[in-house]
């Protein structure tokens, strides 16, 4: 699995998705067709701004692999217009709120059992020095 | 003209002591039989968790033989919980341009060959692996976080979301051929042991297997006709939609099988893809037959379940007559072809002349629709 992994490492750890230069969408993850209007004009894109939750699962059933990671905290986060899929980190389950501003860390996802390999993406956190809702 | 001339299930369960071949063969006898032909030209497959949890390939080669059938044609189709489906679509592809007179479709799945972490890893698959499904998602994670977004979106309680389930599960305890055959209520399943909170089990489709299939000829053969197969692809995630509880592919799929939301009000019994309470209140609001927000209290006040609207899942839905992933999509059509023959054994639509089938695979990476009409 170390491949897929390898492939993404620019996405996985710098939020880096795409811009359209036809239709002007910006999404996540990048991806050499536009996802909206399927145009071939479509450059990289580094998402940044302002990160807020949009909603959230406290997610107990996990695979196998996550058992020790559980419970995962699962969030749809708007970063400067652009909503992702993302784990949440330094908090605990009773602390989340929608709406309440985050920031993208580095972090550990998985540790593969059989390999023992690592696997680090971005995930987020409550944003320090302004969590709670609506930011500082 | 395309017409289904038998149908055949099996009851959904956790099956320990059957393969899919023994489910295959169970569900496909029991087709040919109400059928009453010999041979087929074509037998299609639809199949999708198995590739992970038993790993045969060229599944419909490999089954033919153990059907009775070998020296058939044969295709295998994976669209994830949209397979069966997708494969309607082909035998109906098939039949349709001529190319075959009478095709076996055959759904079936094995979900319970490991443990759930390991089958929960597995269903992670059906998302998008290199997008959202990188991350410790799980079966609900994203299904999870839809739940909370429509409940804060519409100010909707938990227990209110909760009159789902326990609909279903008053239909699958009079239909033998579903899982959970044990009614419920909406406290009870509100309050269950949380998987993707606020989603419960009881939110959930259980893990099961199982297998249903058909037989479908040209002409105007059988009691039933395939009017319509239709789909569209949609978003990766939920996340690219500017709504994303809005499912376009769906729409886009209705709009091209030509039914406005006048003639979905006018269908008169759906089997829809209740893979949570919150897949079934996303298609009744796409489709427009309940407003945004408003489709838990319709489902409370009895809307579907003889209030006037379409009767939704009478077999109990893949909340309570279970999902074995791939072949989900078949049993929808038997059940629904049962009742329009006016043969369905538990709660049964009298006089149904229309039926429709709606499988997505996630929150809608594919959406697809089929019309039944009563011959």
């Amino acid at each position: 699995m170390i491949t897929r992994h390898w492939r993404r490492r620019h996405n996985l750890y710098k939020l880096v998705g795409s811009r359209c230069r036809s239709c002007g969408r910006v999404f996540y993850p990048y991806s050499q067709r536009c996802i909206y209007c399927g145009s071939r004009e479509v450059e990289q894109a580094r998402l940044e701004g302002d990160a807020r939750l949009v909603s959230y699962s406290i997610v107990y059933s996990v695979s196998d692999e996550a058992k020790y990671e559980a419970p995962v905290i699962l969030g749809m986060v708007d970063i400067g217009g652009v909503k992702v899929i993302a784990e949440l980190t330094d908090v605990s389950p009773g602390e989340v709120e929608a709406g309440m501003s985050l920031e993208p860390v580095l972090r550990r996802v998985t540790v593969n059992g059989e390999s023992g390999l690592i696997y680090y993406a971005v995930k987020f956190r409550p944003r320090l020095g302004g969590s709670g809702s609506g930011g500082d | 003209m395309v017409g289904i001339i038998g149908v055949g299930m099996t009851r959904i369960n956790r099956h320990y002591g059957k393969g899919l071949r023994e489910l295959a063969l169970e569900a496909a006898s029991s087709a040919v039989e109400d059928a009453g032909v010999n041979g087929v030209d074509f037998i299609v497959v639809a199949s999708s968790l198995s590739y992970k949890q038993v790993g045969q390939l060229d599944l419909a080669g490999h089954l033919a033989s153990y059907l009775g059938y070998r020296g058939s044609r044969g295709i295998a189709v994976e669209s994830g919980e949209a397979s069966g489906l997708a494969g309607l679509m082909v035998a109906y592809g098939l039949l349709a341009s001529g190319v075959a007179d009478k095709v076996l479709l055959v759904g079936v799945d094995k979900l319970t060959e490991y443990n759930s972490g390991e089958t929960y890893s597995h269903l992670e698959g059906l998302y998008d692996v290199e997008g959202d499904g990188f991350y410790n998602i799980g079966h609900a994670g994203i299904a999870g976080i839809l739940m909370r977004l429509y409940m804060n979106e519409y100010g909707v309680d938990r227990l209110t979301m909760a009159n789902w389930p326990a609909l279903m599960h008053a239909n699958a305890k009079v239909n033998p051929y579903a899982m959970l055959r044990f009614a419920i209520t909406p406290e009870k399943a509100a309050s269950a042991m949380p998987l993707a909170d606020p989603i419960t089990l009881m939110d959930s489709y259980p893990i099961g297997d199982g297998a249903a299939a058909l037989v479908l000829a040209r002409g105007d053969s059988g009691d039933v006709e395939v009017s319509r197969v239709e789909s569209s692809t949609g978003y990766p995630s939920p996340a690219h939609r500017d709504d994303p509880l809005f499912i376009e592919s769906l729409r886009d799929a209705v709009a091209r099988i030509g039914l406005s939301r006048e003639d979905l009000e006018k269908i008169d019994v759906m089997e829809i893809h209740d893979s949570f309470t919150i897949t079934a209140y996303m298609i009744l609001e796409t489709l427009g037959l309940s407003d945004k927000g408003r489709a838990p209290r319709d489902v409370a006040e009895g809307r579907y379940n003889g209030g006037g609207a379409p009767v939704l899942n009478p077999s109990g839905g893949l909340k309570a007559r279970g999902h074995p992933i791939g072949a989900t999509g078949v049993y929808q059509l038997a059940e629904l072809t049962l009742q329009l023959r006016g043969e369905f054994p538990g709660v049964r639509v009298d006089g149904a002349k229309r039926g429709l089938a709606i499988s997505l695979n996630g929150f809608g990476s594919s959406s697809y629709v089929a019309l039944l009409t009563a011959r």
